[in-house]
């Protein structure tokens, strides 16, 4: 018996150092970028690269924000990534109270069609989706970014297959009371959707505020750069003089989806249980 | 209830229920359906967005089958697949059943499932340039430490051979911890009798891993794989931001070539062609899972 104990002590210790070895693997990379962007911009290049952080000079983050529109950069990603979340939310929401709640004919055949959307690229959505955008001379215009978002399917099924298990009892006892289809939504349905609701905003908040593709078809002028399309300018003057700059400006642009993250953490767990993982 | 329904007006329901689907039907019909006739009509069309478009007597397609570019650019996509989907199951996996195996001390799996998981929060296009700079040549992280290790120098970046190894070394560290989280919320969710039992009747920790758990996850890993499959296929912020496609075309992504014919060639007709071949390989894998998820894996557990 003694022996069984040691083995599986020696078993879990094993475990634990390889887990540990992989954890310092996404780590060091995290804290090289750390301690570079502390040291002062003339030993940028200079090696040994320094894990930890021996020095505290800010100078690379006051650089990032003098050379290029940092600070609009910041603007435009909360700015975009808030109102296409809003708008996925309200729009989503109201579709998904339609399939789970109410009769209408070809209620089937339009929750598969937009369910069949999901298997289209974006890629192949690019290029149409940019041709349209120009016709309607939304290119370097914010618009063209929020307003897709107004159809989403992953948001509609998610939403869907929460309401689904809300007990219809509720909304007949609203509507023996005489209440309308709107207030049936907004005061019962919707507040029992929470959870479904903080998922799908966590999703599209962090997806959006990632997005890259997007940006980079529509936008042109800096000043209506979003942080990651930003980041590419700043590499493009930075690149070869100092990376220290350049990796201050990624680390300011990381802090918002982490933060994001903390905030609704146990709720995104949850909306990948929901996502329908069991088939 | 039922007299409730008989109460019901279907067609005040129906009324409702358009008014409710307005907003998504919209988007759907400007941003889906829309777009997707165009794609299929500018696929026959020569069109710069300047010019009006022209039909161009099948050329686009034509073109399909000549240009090597494209076959040799869908060929790295693919690579991109081989290469990524089998490592990040397996690291996935690995790690998902060593931090199950921990279970028992909350306070380790809480800080392990941090770690892995919050790279797949950050911008892909963001993080690949601090990645370029862990990988550079001659300043980089990695030569670095392989430096003292006794190795060679290797140019990560700027070798037809090398540019795939780095960016399994990427993506291992930015998504494998979405993979990982699929993995472990599929084995927190496993019927623990079905381990004990086996234990009772002396199973190793291998034969328990190998004829339980592994069997019950088949959904999970089915689930997991073919969502990796259609993302790694469209694979596009990795080679843009390390390589830019390069060395030459050694890692230019198919998406990556559909983009630059678009947007720098401004041949928008053959980017069409191009990008409706994409979405037929994407198809092709999405109505493979709808016809094995019933037979290749157990829902046992349901």
């Amino acid at each position: 018996m003694s022996l069984r104990r040691t083995l599986s002590f020696l078993g879990r210790f094993t475990v634990i150092v390889l887990l540990s070895c992989f954890a310092l693997y996404i780590l060091v990379p995290i804290l090289w970028m750390i301690s570079s962007t502390l040291r002062p911009p003339m030993d940028s290049f200079k090696l040994p690269p320094a894990i930890l952080p021996s020095q505290f000079e800010l100078e690379n983050y006051q650089i990032v924000f003098q050379k290029v529109a940092f600070g609009s950069f910041v603007y435009n990603s909360l700015k975009i990534s808030m109102l296409s979340t809003a708008l996925q939310l309200i729009s989503s929401s109201m579709a998904a109270f339609a399939f789970a709640r109410l009769h209408f004919r070809g209620r089937n055949v339009l929750f598969i069609a937009f369910l069949a959307s999901m298997m289209i690229p974006a890629h192949v959505m690019g290029i149409p989706r940019f041709i349209i955008m120009s016709k309607v001379k939304l290119i370097d215009n914010h618009a063209a970014l929020i307003l897709p978002a107004i159809f989403g399917a992953m948001g509609i099924f998610l939403i869907r297959q929460f309401m689904l298990t809300i007990p219809k009892s509720y909304d007949d006892a609203a509507y023996i009371d005489g209440a309308s289809k709107l207030y049936c939504y907004l005061r019962i349905v919707l507040p029992m959707t929470k959870p479904a609701l903080v998922v799908i905003a966590l999703q599209t908040v962090i997806s959006t505020w990632n997005d890259f593709y997007g940006p980079l078809i529509y936008i042109n002028s800096e000043a209506k750069m979003t942080l990651p399309l930003g980041l590419t300018v700043l590499k493009g003057v930075f690149m070869s003089g100092n990376q220290g700059v350049i990796l201050a400006g990624v680390l300011l642009s990381l802090i918002a989806p982490l933060v994001f993250y903390l905030f609704g953490q146990r709720f995104l767990i949850e909306g990948i249980t929901l996502s329908g993982l069991k088939g | 209830m039922s007299i409730v329904k008989h109460r019901k007006n279907p067609n005040h329901d129906a009324q409702a229920a358009w008014l409710f689907l307005l907003p998504s039907l919209t988007g759907f019909v400007l941003f889906v359906v829309l777009p997707f006739i165009m794609v299929i009509y500018l696929s026959f069309m020569k069109y710069n967005i300047i010019t009006p478009a022209k039909w161009n007597n099948y050329k686009n397609w034509i073109m399909l089958t000549l240009d090597k570019r494209f076959l040799l650019t869908l060929g790295n996509s693919a690579k991109f697949v081989l290469l990524l989907v089998p490592m990040h199951m397996l690291m996935g996996l690995v790690l998902a059943l060593g931090v199950n195996s921990l279970k028992k001390n909350k306070a380790l799996v809480f800080g392990y499932r941090t770690v892995f998981y919050f790279p797949t929060l950050l911008a892909t296009s963001s993080i690949a340039i601090a990645w370029s700079m862990v990988l550079n040549k001659d300043f980089g992280l990695l030569n670095y430490y392989l430096g003292l290790l006794g190795a060679e120098k290797i140019a990560w970046l700027n070798s037809s051979f090398w540019v795939y190894p780095a960016t399994m070394l990427f993506s291992l560290w930015k998504f494998v911890g979405g993979y990982f989280l699929y993995f472990l919320i599929g084995l927190q969710g496993i019927d623990k009798g079905y381990l004990e039992a086996a234990e009772i009747d002396g199973a190793t920790a291998w034969q328990k891993t190998r004829h339980i758990t592994l069997p019950l996850l088949s959904p999970t890993i089915f689930f997991v794989f073919i969502t990796m499959m259609i993302g790694t296929i469209q694979i596009f912020d990795e080679p843009y931001m390390l390589t830019g496609g390069g060395p030459g075309d050694a890692s230019r992504s198919i998406s990556l070539y559909i983009y630059e014919t678009a947007f720098t060639s401004q041949k928008f007709g053959y980017a069409a062609a191009q990008s409706l071949i994409l979405m037929v390989i994407v198809m092709i894998i999405t109505l493979i899972q709808f016809k094995t998820s019933g037979t290749l894996v157990s829902y046992d557990r349901e």
